[in-house]
This record gives C-alpha cells, sequence and structure tokens, in this order.
C-alpha cells in the first residue's frame, strides 16, 4: 500500500519536472507551407534582439527531430501538403502546432487558390491559432505562452523564471 | 566510498556536470548581452536537458541501431573520463599518470568522433554532410591544437598534467612566455567545440542540425551534455597550462571563467568560415605558427 503511494508521488514529481522543464524549453521549428512571407518577416522579428524569445527558452531549432513546437506560416498548397506531413510525423513526441496568420487560419486571400488544398487544421492538429495579416512579434509570443499555458493544470507557469 | 565520490560527486559526476550547464548559460547569456539581447535565464540550459531526457527518442529507418543509441553514451563517458585527469575546480586531479595529456586529448577527441559518426550511420544527408565536416574539422585543429599543448609539456619536461601545472604555478605565465601557442590553444579549443566561426559543421543555414540532425530526445541531450562538459575540461586544460597553474580554487575559477568570456566574444565577433576556409586557416596558420613556436622553445631549452 505504501509502496504504491510512494511510486505515484514518485511519478508525480517525475511528471511535474518533466512538465517545468517543457514549459521552459520550448523550441520552435518553423515551416512555410505557402505562405507571402509576411508572417516569416514577423515570426523572425520576434526571434531578433528587440523581443528576444530566448528569454522564455524560445530557440529556433533547423531539425523537426529537435523540436517541440512546429509554427507554419501560410495556407497549405498542393506542394506543402506531403512535405508538411512528412515534417509533422518526424517530430518526436509530446510536439505541439501553432498555426500562424490569417492564411494558416483560413486560407486568408489566397482562398479557393488553385494550388491551395485548405487551412492548416484540415490536415493536422492544430493547438493555437494566431489571427492577424501578419501577427505582430507580440501576437506570436503571446501565442507560444498560451500554448504553454495550456500544458499546464494550472496557470502558473513562467512564474519565477521571468526574465 | 571516497573514490566513488570523486568519481560521481566532486569533482567529476554531478559537480561537473551542473558546472557544464552553468557554462553553457554563462556563454549563451554572454552572448546575448553582446548582441543586445536579454538571454536565457539562469536554468536555461537544465530545462532543456531535463526536456530532452524527458521527451520521446526517435530511431529513424536506416540507421544501425545499437550505434545510434550507444555513441552519445559514450561519447559523454568520453568526457567525464578525460576530466578525472584534469585539475578541475582547481583541485588535485582524480588520477595522474604519465602521459595523460595525450589521454586526455584523445579522449576529447573521442566526442568529436561519435559525433561524426552519429552523422554517417543515418541514412540522412544533411547528417551524413555534417559527419564529413566533423572530421574533416577534425583532421585541420587536431595537429596545432596538440602542438600548441605541447609547449608547455616541453617546457616542463613532461607529459603529466600535474606535473606540467606545477611547472606553470612556480614559473611566468606560459601565456607571456608563449603567447602564440596560447592563441592557437584557444582558437583549437573553439574548432574542437564547433564553436563558431568553427560551427561549419552544424551550420543550420546550411546542413540542417549538421551530424546530429535525426537525434532527439535523449541522444541530443547526452550529446550537448558532453559537448559542455568538453568546454569546461578544455577551458581547464587550457587554463591551468597557460595561465599559471592552479594556485588556489578561486583564482583559477577567475581564470577559467575570463578565458569562458573570450571564447564568447569571439563567437559573437565573428561569422562562419567556411570548411575549406577552416581548413585552409588552420594548415597556412596554425600548424605553422605552432610548430615555429614549438622550435622557438626547443633551441631555448638547448641554449639553456
Amino acid at each position: 500500500m505504501t509502496a504504491m503511494k510512494i511510486e505515484q508521488a514518485w511519478n508525480n514529481a517525475l511528471a511535474g519536472v518533466a512538465l517545468w522543464a517543457r514549459t521552459n524549453s520550448p523550441w520552435v521549428l518553423h515551416f512555410n507551407t505557402g505562405s507571402c512571407n509576411g508572417c516569416d518577416i514577423e515570426l523572425l522579428a520576434a526571434l531578433t534582439p528587440r523581443y528576444d524569445a530566448e528569454r522564455l527558452g524560445v530557440k529556433l531549432q533547423a531539425s523537426p527531430r529537435q523540436a517541440d513546437i512546429l509554427i507554419c506560416t501560410g495556407p497549405v498548397t498542393r506542394q506543402a501538403r506531403d512535405r508538411l506531413l512528412r515534417i509533422y510525423e518526424q517530430m518526436p513526441e509530446p510536439r505541439f502546432v501553432i498555426a500562424l496568420g490569417s492564411c494558416a487560419l483560413s486560407c486568408g486571400v489566397f482562398h479557393d487558390c488553385y494550388n491551395v488544398v485548405g487551412p492548416l487544421d484540415r490536415f493536422i492538429p492544430v493547438d493555437v491559432y494566431v489571427p492577424g495579416c501578419p501577427p505582430r512579434p507580440e501576437a506570436i509570443i503571446y501565442g507560444v505562452i498560451e500554448l504553454l499555458k495550456k500544458l499546464h493544470p494550472v496557470d502558473v507557469i513562467l512564474e519565477g523564471g521571468s526574465a | 566510498m571516497n573514490a566513488l565520490g570523486t568519481l560521481l560527486l566532486f569533482p567529476g559526476g554531478l559537480a561537473l556536470l551542473l558546472v557544464a550547464l552553468l557554462a553553457e548559460w554563462i556563454s549563451r547569456k554572454l552572448l546575448a548581452r553582446l548582441q543586445n539581447r536579454v538571454g536565457p535565464r539562469w536554468f536555461q540550459p537544465l530545462a532543456d536537458t531535463v526536456k530532452l531526457l524527458a521527451k520521446e527518442e526517435v530511431i529513424p529507418e536506416g540507421v544501425h541501431r545499437v550505434l545510434f543509441e550507444f555513441l552519445p553514451v559514450l561519447s559523454l563517458a568520453a568526457v567525464l573520463t578525460a576530466a578525472l585527469a584534469v585539475p578541475l575546480f582547481g583541485v588535485v586531479p582524480a588520477t595522474s599518470y604519465a602521459g595523460d595529456l595525450i589521454v586526455t586529448v584523445y579522449l576529447l577527441s573521442l566526442l568529436t568522433l561519435c559525433t561524426s559518426l552519429a552523422g554517417l550511420i543515418t541514412d540522412d544527408r544533411y547528417a551524413a554532410m555534417g559527419g564529413l565536416r566533423v572530421l574533416s574539422q577534425l583532421f585541420s585543429y587536431e595537429a596545432p591544437f596538440l602542438l600548441a599543448l605541447l609547449g608547455p609539456a616541453v617546457a616542463a619536461e613532461s607529459w603529466q598534467i600535474t606535473r606540467i601545472t606545477a611547472h606553470a604555478g612556480s614559473n611566468v605565465w606560459m601565456l607571456f612566455t608563449q603567447p602564440v601557442g596560447f592563441v592557437v590553444a584557444v582558437i583549437g579549443l573553439m574548432g574542437k567545440l564547433e564553436l563558431s566561426p568553427f560551427d561549419a559543421p552544424e551550420a543550420h543555414t546550411e546542413i540542417v542540425a549538421g551530424s546530429l540532425t535525426e537525434y532527439s530526445g535523449r541522444g541530443l541531450a547526452l550529446f550537448r551534455l558532453s559537448r559542455n562538459v568538453a568546454l569546461v575540461v578544455g577551458l581547464t586544460l587550457v587554463a591551468a597550462l597557460y595561465l599559471g597553474g592552479v594556485s588556489d580554487p578561486l583564482a583559477f575559477a577567475v581564470k577559467t571563467l575570463a578565458l569562458l568570456l573570450v571564447i564568447t566574444t569571439v563567437q559573437a565577433l565573428f561569422a562562419r568560415l567556411r570548411i575549406d576556409q577552416t581548413i585552409g586557416l588552420w594548415w597556412h596558420y596554425g600548424v605553422l605558427l605552432a610548430l615555429g613556436q614549438w622550435f622557438l622553445i626547443l633551441i631555448g631549452k638547448g641554449a639553456a
């Protein structure tokens, strides 16, 4: 009985540590599924010195294998669909997806284009939607933080760690 | 019991791992400040490592499964073993025997070999390219780095790290008597750790993440940890040999930290060299400078 309790407490502690690490070290992967580059520039601006997402632990990774969050910009074009699915499959669990910009949400101005097959959430599960054409860097960072909050049972992330 | 404590807690093992994470944070924070950013929080490397350890490890198709899982462990083991012979934190090293300088340098190279092999055993072309670049870079900086570390060894007439540091502690800093060797050693250390401007093997804009492209989770965490440990071991080695040996732990910590700041500043100052430029730099200048210095020391020794 006590052995079970101890094991449960130990597992809870382990899960807590893993959750703490996960919410404090979100590494992102940027994939352009057919965007006009507007959102991409804003995403890069969020990583530049003025906004400096590294103070929240956000790092831009180049390999899908090493990323936790997939940030997609733009509507999904016919050419990008297979690559998108492949990149999503390449990411290790737990993985999350952020749809960035009006086009990733609803195809935006590219709606009904001959080469556009649909918004992002038609192909992969999306955790957070960041609207805007393009969204400001503040909005992107806010989106990442909303995603991290979703991971937590209670809203206490980034507490004591805000730079 | 005492030996076990030396291995697992202090100065090897746990203390070394924590200091390695701290060194990564100092380096990243300073780099961020030099780029006018705020930079990561102090626990960032720890959070990164724990997160990677808790993540799924994907074993891609077409790799040699045993090697894929074994290489990160081997590289961490190699650098932790290398740490046993160097005066970490200024305390007496755990082991000391004739020729441990050579063994330490080659244990550090084992990390590079593991990194390279990790890229070469996968089907991924970026990883293969990264693995080849790691090897090319290894062959270019290894000779000058070793020659630069031989300078103090020749001056002290010993291959044993404790004897060299004792000699360095009782004489003028070798930074002043062998300045060229010091520069080559510091730059060689940067090449060894694949720090910018010698980060062509993992150039994110060209070949994704280099030889570690296919690594996720545990493997990546172990490789990152071993690189940080190698950073601490390398800094300790260069500081002990060139910056006046190990007198008292506090002064030694300050020297090591100063060396880390120098390396980070150089990182922030220079853009990445192409792999052929890296090799050209080493064989055109690095080797010649180190060799010239070596001959001067030999002549000086003969004259004295």
